[in-house]
């Protein structure tokens, strides 16, 4: 089930990835909807990272084109940002969380030029939305996971741009911060902001996104969660791993609990 | 006067290097830094070949050059080859080495260089080279020169790129995400790490540069937890390594190169065991006193 839309915030066109000659992504072909909280989900190895890295011209495509705001990469790079795997960078670095956040503003800057009192006023700003203002001046190394996956956050949305892209935002953060993060995207995507989330935990799928991408190195279903968050296309995701996909499907009548229970209505008068 | 002049040679080079330095271990390329100061060397024999002087900017860019090519090898026997990092650097420079010092004894007759004096370096001879202008002019030690203009260029390009340097060592992907090119960055730094080489090569030789890339900004790593910081503090251990290990030269009549990587590698272990925050004396104190009132 891919569901296509008119004017998509992001257009993949035929979009094969391979490393070693291995294809890593094949064939993908999907448009998005702005202003929606969209996650990607599938098994390990499916290619969820490298589908938003190589949008973003970070691995190199073997073949297709990618679009966004109908536009080639290159010239709308500003309004567009990207909240990488916290492990990705060593944290004990000799920053703080206020310099950290302020590299959200490199971009705009432009070469040689410094962050002014401007660029600072939107980082602490920043760092005020995700609740961090207080370790400003803290030494990342000295902050928990989900402080700095929140530093992490604060950065891209110093970066003021309307289209962003994070690579497992949720993983190693207390619940705590899970909720305080998903609380900002939708805040974002209220504002009109189109998030796309690479996500790794099927039972809050529903919760928490408007949109599902379904990734298996092909791409298995794109739409609205309603639609594609079922039982068939899941079990195409994630092939023969049935143990696991009985208790998807367990999760899927759970949390669609409203709808049963109008079902239920609907049968009763029988 | 001469004393003067050595130790300013010296704190010139430390200074350069140790700005570089900073950078290189963050980036956790210390042994990139090894691996040019010791490919340079074909560099330095070629470019002496070919302008027979040692003063010439063509050296500097012919060797620079060379280093460049080093930083390329690697990376490429890296991604081409699969060849793991570490592995690809100890190929690629120690072979660049060894041809560098087939160069210096095939031509040692023509070449004014010899082998002790690019591995080891003589910065006891600072005050004796000096610059002679055409009409006859002292205008002191050469050595000065080059350092200061290198140490010059070196600082232009670290503060005119700090925002772009300090984002690619922290966090390469986001750059290229956001536009800054990360090979770029990689290169111009690199180039910078081949120009400070060679340039400090006659002063401190070509092993004991490595030395001073990599000690002081390991020691000021453990001293403070910002960058700008830690380029402050190893600049000054930069001059201190210089003054000190003069005088310790001096007082025990050896090698002045020699005394002051010493002194670079005892200001480590100092700053290792004192550290405020990462010392391991405070953080034996600090784990006494969490332990202490638990403790019934």
């Amino acid at each position: 089930m891919i569901k296509h839309v008119d004017n998509p915030v992001l257009e993949v066109h035929d979009l094969t990835v391979s490393y070693d000659r291995k294809p890593v992504l094949w064939d993908i072909d999907l448009t998005l909807p702005a202003g929606k909280l969209i996650g990607i989900v599938g098994p390990n190895g499916a290619g969820k990272s490298t589908l938003i890295k190589s949008v973003m011209g970070l691995t190199p495509n073997s073949s297709g084109y990618v679009k966004l705001f109908d536009k080639d990469l290159k010239q709308v790079r500003d309004r567009i940002s990207y909240v990488p795997q916290r492990e990705s960078v060593d944290w004990d670095f000799p920053a703080s969380a206020l310099d950290v956040v302020l590299m959200g503003r490199y971009g705009k800057l432009g070469l040689f030029k410094r962050p002014r009192k401007a660029d600072r006023d939107i980082a602490l700003d920043s760092l005020q939305k995700v609740g961090m203002d207080a370790y400003a001046g803290r030494q990342i190394s000295q902050l928990s996971g989900g402080q700095q996956q929140r530093v992490f956050l604060a950065r891209a949305l110093a970066q003021q741009a309307d289209l962003y892209f994070m690579d497992e935002p949720f993983a190693g953060v207390d619940a705590a911060t899970e909720k305080a993060i998903i609380e900002i995207l939708r805040e974002m995507s209220a504002k009109g902001n189109t998030v796309i989330v690479v996500h790794h935990d099927l039972q809050s799928v529903t919760q928490y996104f408007d949109w599902v991408i379904l990734l298996n190195m092909r791409l298995v279903g794109s739409g609205p969660t309603s639609e594609v968050f079922t039982t068939e296309l899941l079990q195409e995701t994630y092939g023969g791993k049935l143990t696991l996909l009985s208790d998807v499907g367990d999760l899927i009548r759970r949390e669609r609990f409203p709808n049963r229970e109008q079902f239920d209505k609907a049968q009763k008068p029988k | 006067m001469e004393a003067l002049q050595i130790i300013l040679a010296g704190s010139l080079v430390a200074i350069a290097c140790g700005l570089l330095g900073c950078f290189l271990i963050l980036r956790k390329m210390a042994m990139v830094g090894d691996a040019i100061s010791h490919a340079v060397l074909p560099g330095i024999v070629l470019a002496f070949l070919f302008t027979g002087s040692r003063d010439s900017v063509t050296m500097l860019i012919g060797a620079g050059a060379i280093g460049i090519l080093t930083t390329f090898l690697i990376e490429f026997f890296h991604k081409k080859g699969r060849l793991q990092t570490d592995a690809s650097i100890g190929v690629t420079f120690t072979w660049l080495f060894a041809v560098g010092v087939i160069l210096i004894s095939v031509f040692a007759g023509k070449v004014d260089l010899d082998q002790d004096c690019v591995l080891y370096g003589e910065i006891a001879y600072v005050p004796l080279d000096l610059w002679i202008t055409d009409s006859g002019q002292i205008m002191g030690p050469r050595v000065l020169y080059i350092t200061g203009t290198v140490l010059i260029i070196l600082i232009a390009f670290i503060s005119l790129g700090y925002k772009e340097l300090f984002l690619t060592t922290f966090d390469p992907a986001y750059a290229s995400a956001i536009g800054i090119s990360t090979a770029v960055w990689h290169y111009l730094l690199m180039g910078a790490v081949s120009l400070t080489t060679v340039a400090s090569f006659e002063s401190v030789g070509a092993i004991l540069v490595v030395a001073l890339l990599i000690a002081p900004p390991a020691t000021a790593y453990l001293l403070t937890e910002n960058l700008k910081k830690m380029l402050l503090i190893t600049s000054l251990l930069g001059v201190v390594i210089s003054a000190v290990g003069y005088y310790l030269a001096a007082w025990f009549d050896g090698s002045i190169a020699g005394a002051m990587a010493s002194v670079a590698g005892l200001l480590f272990m100092l700053a290792f065991l004192l550290s405020p925050t990462n010392g391991l004396i405070a953080k034996h104190r600090r784990k006494k006193a969490i332990l202490k009132p638990s403790g019934v």
